[in-house]
């Protein structure tokens, strides 16, 4: 396959198209705003093509590891059901829908464990998995750069 | 129904239609934009016996597209009962096309109101107060409301505690309902159900509370627009809900303390009952029903589907809102 310009790259240009070339000779209102939008969408994109397995990967590693630690100390039993099916999501895979999956999986397994940390009242558990959730937003936060409610 | 057809033409069926004795030419029509939710068109209309006024039309997109869900006719039924009881200024409702028989979609026709928003009155005020107050007391007027006033027109919860552990556990279901759990909504609602601030008074809460959704004239007359997510819930989700607009200046967070005293001195609430922590914790109430809606429409996209541009650009708002979610977390937490 042609690796370079990466997918990141040819979202970018798509973008500079967009806003340099399109968008000023469109004088229609609503037509502009949507093309404000679809052009933030498409930054959002390249970010996203850049890091996201990478990113998505780091953190189902972190996340994994942290649900067992819960489900080991608090003995949640709704812990049992987001770890076995995590357990058999195709980890190996760096084909992106796989990654998803396994990513969704451990989302789901956090999210549970952070439920059990709390109902415990175990505060360096829940401190623990708060500091997931602040990596995981800066991923996020990384992506998006920004709300500014285009259009309003 | 087929998809909206609001035009001219279908405008002047629906006048023929409720002004059989009369007829109506449309002079002049353009769709609004800077919605995010409803279709909208502004018409002047001349009638043959001279008369001529300008209206409004807000319709539903066609179904599937967008992202926002409400009902035009809990919209009508408000706008009624808020037209008839005089306690917050509101654009005169004059004709609703109920079954989509001349749009080809729900849609409720109004008087035009001649004024600016109030958020474009507020980034050329400098720093002149009163547009600012004008906000706080327009906030107030509404939640000032008496619920008599509205009939039936607007459901009514039970009580408080059910009212917002309800709202909670919406986060929830949405979180069982989308593809993707978001750990952040799950820690939120398990957290804040076990964190709950002191109980107010239910209220008529506008459910969209900005400045943007505030229209002024330029003799200082105003009234509120955007009542499609209008509800009877806690006031503070208004409060809550604007101190997360990013459009710049947010008369909140230019000077929180001033902000809330001018409510509560309008509203008679206490600073117990309303400071900026409880702002702040009705954000993630207020906030609820839209962020659900957002996340559908994500899912939705994630299945397949196509909602339009708004769908994948409010993805932005949603990480806006964990953001600000996790914030409270992390202080409700310590």
């Amino acid at each position: 396959m042609i690796g370079r310009p990466t997918t990141e790259q040819v979202l970018l240009d798509c973008c500079r198209v967009l806003e340099d070339d399109v968008l000023p000779s469109v004088a229609d209102d609503t037509m502009q705003v949507r093309l404000v939008m679809l052009g933030k969408v498409l930054r959002n994109a390249a970010v996203r093509a850049a890091h996201e397995v990478a990113w998505m990967r780091e953190e189902t590693a972190a996340m994994e590891a942290y649900a067992r630690t819960v489900a080991a100390t608090t003995g949640a039993d709704g812990l049992q059901t987001p770890l076995a099916a995590l357990t058999t999501a195709p980890h190996d895979s760096l084909h992106l829908a796989d990654v998803v999956e396994v990513y969704g999986r451990a989302s789901d397994a956090l999210s549970a464990a952070l439920e059990a940390a709390l109902a415990a009242g175990r505060q360096d558990l829940v401190h623990e998995g708060t500091a997931l959730l602040s990596t995981r937003l800066a991923h996020e936060n990384d992506v998006v750069g920004g709300w500014d409610s285009a259009g309003r | 129904m087929p998809d909206p057809t609001m035009t001219p033409e279908a405008l002047e069926r629906l006048l023929a239609s409720v002004e059989p004795g009369r007829r109506a030419a449309v002079t002049a029509f353009r769709p609004i934009t800077g919605g995010y939710s409803r279709l909208s068109a502004v018409a002047d209309v001349r009638w043959d016996d001279g008369g001529t006024e300008r209206l409004v039309l807000r319709g539903d997109p066609p179904p599937g597209d967008g992202v926002f869900v409400s009902d035009r006719d809990a919209e009508w039924r408000i706008l009624q009962a808020l037209s008839h009881a005089r306690s917050v200024p509101v654009a005169r409702p004059r004709w609703y096309d109920a079954a989509g028989e001349f749009f080809g979609t729900k849609c409720i026709v109004f008087d035009h109101f001649t004024g600016r928003s109030l958020q474009d009155v507020l980034r050329q005020a400098g720093g002149d107060p009163a547009p600012g107050r004008m906000f706080v007391d327009t906030v107030a007027r509404i939640h000032a409301t008496p619920l008599d006033a509205l009939g039936d027109a607007v459901e009514r919860p039970g009580s408080w505690e059910d009212y917002v552990d309800g709202v909670l556990e919406l986060y929830r279901a949405v979180d069982r309902e989308v593809s993707e759990s978001s750990p952040v909504l799950r820690y939120a609602s398990a957290l804040l159900a076990r964190h709950r601030p002191p109980p107010v008074p239910f209220t008529l809460v506008h459910g969209d509370c900005q400045p943007s959704n505030v229209l002024v004239a330029d003799s200082g007359e105003h009234i509120v627009i955007d009542w499609e997510f209008a509800h009877i819930g806690d006031p503070r989700e208004d409060l809550g809900y604007y101190s997360q607009i990013p459009m710049p200046p947010n008369v909140y967070h230019r000077d929180p303390q001033s902000f809330l005293a001018r409510y509560r001195e309008q509203t008679g609430l206490s600073e117990e009952q309303v400071n900026p922590d409880t702002v702040q914790y009705f954000l993630v109430i207020g906030m609820a029903h839209l962020l659900a809606q957002m996340l559908r429409a994500v899912d939705a996209v994630a299945r397949g589907e196509s909602r339009g541009v708004m769908a994948t650009y409010l993805i932005n708002a949603v990480t806006h809102q964990y953001g600000l979610y996790l914030e409270l977390c992390q202080r409700v937490a310590a």
